[in-house]
């Protein structure tokens, strides 16, 4: 029987004219796991809050069709008795708690649901539990827990509430690996044990295909495809036309021209090692080397432009060190990936390479010169930040005027300044946006927008922290591709802080592996990921190829 | 028990005395005695040295802005030129404003203003830095404050380091790419700073667009708050509390008395012979 009914579902934003949903049609069994993705702006948090009343209840806007939930037309109950069926998760753990207190926050749902005290308080207990969280979080400050830990508070408060349906909408995209890993344990226990629907919207389908039942992809606004887990991935090209992520695994099968697709290593190794396309023994280093692809030869020596000698740095009042006696050297023309865990100390090397945090122990030096001792005005031209939000950076009129704004500061020609950003909006795809307000972009394009912003002054260093956070798998690509092809051109040095393997893989050089502040790895990112105990110490989790190759070497 | 421990009603129903209290009396003695209370109880909450420097720059600069202020703009009477600045023969700026003079008079009315206004801001620093957030919602509920106002409060005061440490992000980008303080084109400077105001403005629209979406979400609705709401935690008052209130009532409805009195006496509508030192006391101290 269906627990969710969506029929003919149509919604039109009060300011638009398009629908953002399309004559939605489909059901969802009790106890499923849908597993909803498609590119940016297809209507995938769309369809999640109509699911869950907030569209049109609190949004407003035009909806036709109907939404039931076990028998109940949405539209006939407020938001507050739908939350007790329907919880909804979203994708910023940061931005969705209004307490201070973890268990204040878990409480607040039940509060305003009139529960009683003596309820609650139990209720609390039983929600941190499920969300394997011990009694002592109770009492602890919302602002000194990790990515992975708000979003499990966050999954708490809504377990509290004890909702039938788990909508979630990208739950995963600010989390490192380990975090991840743990956040989706959890779902999967939420749909097996306890029988929660689980919908959740996301761009990582790799991650999530492995516990879902059914695939829905969506595109316009529109349902293009429902189809269950183990039929969805047979044709992988309307995941590729729309510039979705598809399952690793069933790419590499694919690859290799076998006809089953696999979401598994389990499955994959099982179909390899059947298969008469690897030999009955360990695969050659160079096969290896081709499932995880992007193997980067190491350039020749280059001028050094920043040096980070035996630096440590404790920010004020914090127990211990963000940084401990790091030491390394970073030369012109290198792609290097900084990865850990989240706390691990990544935006503090940012930062500090920046010469914006004084080391409280060594120094760093840029271009030979301490980094703290240089004005930041200075630094432009010389070192560049894109911050994982990158609407800080998007102050202009239109995008053009963006882009233009730091060559400008330089006090270049007109015709250098124009040649300039023509280049730079070419190299990342913005020409035909150059008179849009960078505001009204799409996420991705305000991300290519504020990286052109930041790289118009082709500084010498470009540092970008998490790019990942956020984006499609076309979208980063796309940045990706082209901001790499023209660092490589340009003798440029790019630094990027992330979480997704498969991109240090495909475009860094080096890597440089961090824990709790400490410099646990620094060289080519092949050489890491093909060292299990090493990403296990950096909380870091392999990706899905490259763990296959481990297996199949192993047999 | 430490000052922070307080029951929040306690310390709220203290600002709320202190501040009749700054309105009532009008001396610089009985005014910074107010001033003192406030600094002994931002001491005794043993704040940040960052707490500290915030609180002395904005004393600084009221005291200075206001002092300054009226000053030179003084204009009851009596006043008494102190120093001129610009003498009335000065072309221009001397015969259109006749001079523009420091006034002895204009300095104690600002030195009292801004001992009224720092008494408050420091009282209302002492209960926001000592003060959890939660337990200052429970606060405001009880003391019959709606809650969706409460609640609004209370959510605004957790997002202000998130909103500076944007705006440090933001002015910090703007630099990287080139943006100067100081140069030689103002207007520039001005333009550039209000457009750094954009992306901070924009991204807490979002921001509050999302976690309104959040509240509802958890079943929060005005229209339930009143009705049905529950509470996880309760506030007790402790004997210290009472005291303390009970301490500020006297000292309230006491200096309310003595300036009536005062008031009597001084408008010939009542008139006591044995209370001359109360009259005293009222036109010296207070």
């Amino acid at each position: 029987m269906s627990q969710i009914e969506i029929r003919d579902v149509s919604f039109t934003y009060p300011s638009r004219s398009e629908p953002s949903l399309k004559r939605v049609k489909a059901e969802v069994k009790c106890g499923e796991f849908i597993l909803l993705t498609g590119p940016t702006g297809c209507g995938k948090s769309t369809l999640l809050r109509t699911l869950n009343g907030l569209i049109p209840q609190a949004s407003g806007g035009l909806l036709s069709g109907d939404v039931t939930i076990d028998d109940s037309n949405l539209s006939d109950h407020p938001l507050a008795s739908i939350c007790q069926s329907v919880g909804l998760l979203f994708q910023n753990p940061g931005d969705q708690f209004f307490c201070t207190v973890v268990e204040d926050e878990i409480a607040f749902g039940l509060e305003n649901l009139g529960v009683p005290s003596f309820r609650i308080d139990s209720r609390i207990d039983a929600a941190l539990a499920q969300v394997e969280l011990p009694p002592e979080f109770r009492i602890r400050s919302i602002s000194t827990l990790s990515g992975g830990e708000k979003q499990r508070v966050a999954l708490a408060c809504l377990c509290a509430m004890r909702p039938r349906v788990l909508l979630l909408d990208e739950p995963t995209s600010h989390l490192d690996p380990k975090s991840r890993r743990d956040i989706l344990n959890i779902l999967g226990q939420l749909n097996r044990e306890d029988g929660m629907t689980v919908v959740i919207g996301t761009h990582r389908v790799t991650e999530i295909a492995p516990l879902c039942d059914r695939v829905w992809l969506m595109n316009c606004g529109e349902l293009a495809l429902d189809l269950p887990v183990n039929q969805a991935f047979s044709d992988l090209d309307p995941y590729r036309d729309l510039g979705v992520e598809v399952p690793d695994l069933a790419e590499v099968s694919e690859q290799w021209g076998l006809s089953e697709r696999p979401i598994t290593v389990d499955q994959a190794e099982k179909l390899f090692l059947q298969s008469n396309r690897l030999s009955s023994t360990s695969p050659s280093s160079s096969e290896v080397s081709e499932y995880i692809g992007h193997e980067h030869s190491h350039q020749g020596a280059q001028s050094v432009l920043a040096s980070i000698e035996d630096m440590t740095f404790q920010y004020p009042r914090a127990a211990s060190s963000a940084l401990r006696r790091i030491s390394c050297e970073i030369s012109e023309g290198e792609i290097i990936a900084v990865m850990g865990a989240n706390g691990a100390g990544k935006t503090t090397l940012l930062l500090s390479i920046l010469g914006l945090l004084r080391p409280t122990i060594g120094k760093i030096l840029i271009k030979g010169v301490n980094g703290t001792r240089l004005k930041l005005h200075n630094l432009a031209g010389q070192i560049g930040i894109v911050f994982q939000d990158p609407d800080l950076l998007l102050q202009a009129s239109t995008v053009l005027d963006e882009v233009a704004y730091g060559p400008g500061n330089l006090k270049l020609s007109h015709r250098e300044i124009h040649e300039r950003t023509t280049e730079v909006l070419t190299a990342l795809d913005l020409d035909s946006l150059r008179n849009e307000a960078p505001f009204s972009l799409s996420r991705g394009q305000r991300q290519r927008t504020a990286t052109a912003a930041a790289y118009s002054l082709l500084p010498d260093v470009l540092l970008l922290d998490e790019p990942t956070a956020g984006q499609d798998f076309s979208h980063l690509q796309q940045l990706m591709t082209a901001l790499c092809a023209s660092v490589e051109e340009q003798n440029k040095t790019l630094i990027f802080c992330t979480h997704d393997a498969q991109l240090t893989l495909q475009y860094a050089k080096r890597i440089l592996l961090l824990r709790k502040g400490e410099l646990i790895f620094d060289g080519q990112p092949m050489d890491a990921f093909s060292n299990p105990e090493l990403l296990e110490d950096a909380s870091l989790v392999a990706p899905l190829r490259t763990q296959l190759s481990w297996r199949l070497a192993n047999n | 028990m430490p000052i922070s421990r307080l029951d929040p009603r306690t310390k709220i129903l203290i600002l709320i005395f202190i501040g009749i209290l700054v309105i009532t009396l009008d001396s610089v003695t009985s005014l910074l005695c107010c001033f003192l209370v406030g600094i002994g109880l931002i001491i005794l909450s043993f704040p940040t040295w960052l707490q500290y420097r915030l609180l002395f720059l904005f004393i600084l600069f009221s005291t200075w802005g206001l002092i300054y202020s009226q000053a030179i703009f003084y204009n009851a009477s009596p006043r008494t030129v102190l120093f001129t600045l610009v003498g009335r023969d000065i072309p221009i700026i001397g015969t259109m404003t006749g001079g523009v003079h420091v006034y002895r008079e204009g300095l104690l009315h600002g030195a009292i203003q801004s001992l009224r206004f720092n008494t408050t801001l420091t009282i209302g620093c002492f209960i926001v830095w000592s003060t959890q957030p939660r337990d200052l919602l429970l606060a405001f509920v009880k003391l019959r404050v709606p809650y969706s106002l409460a609640f609004m409060v209370t959510t605004s005061l957790r997002y202000i380091p998130l909103i500076a440490t944007e705006s440090r992000n933001v002015i910090l980008s703007q630099r990287l790419r080139g943006f100067r303080y100081f140069q030689s084109n103002p207007r520039r400077v001005i333009r550039d700073l209000l457009n750094s105001l954009r992306p901070i403005l924009i991204n807490n629209i979002r921001r509050a667009t999302h976690l309104g979406e959040t509240v509802e979400s958890r079943a929060f609705s005005p229209e339930m708050v009143g009705k049905q709401r529950t509470s996880l935690r309760t506030l007790n008052m402790q004997p210290q509390d009472k005291v303390l209130l009970a301490a500020g009532i006297f000292a309230v409805l006491g200096v309310i008395t003595l300036k009536a009195l005062y008031f009597c006496y001084a408008n010939g509508i009542y008139y006591a012979h044995w209370m001359r030192g109360v009259y005293t006391f009222v036109r010296e101290i207070l």
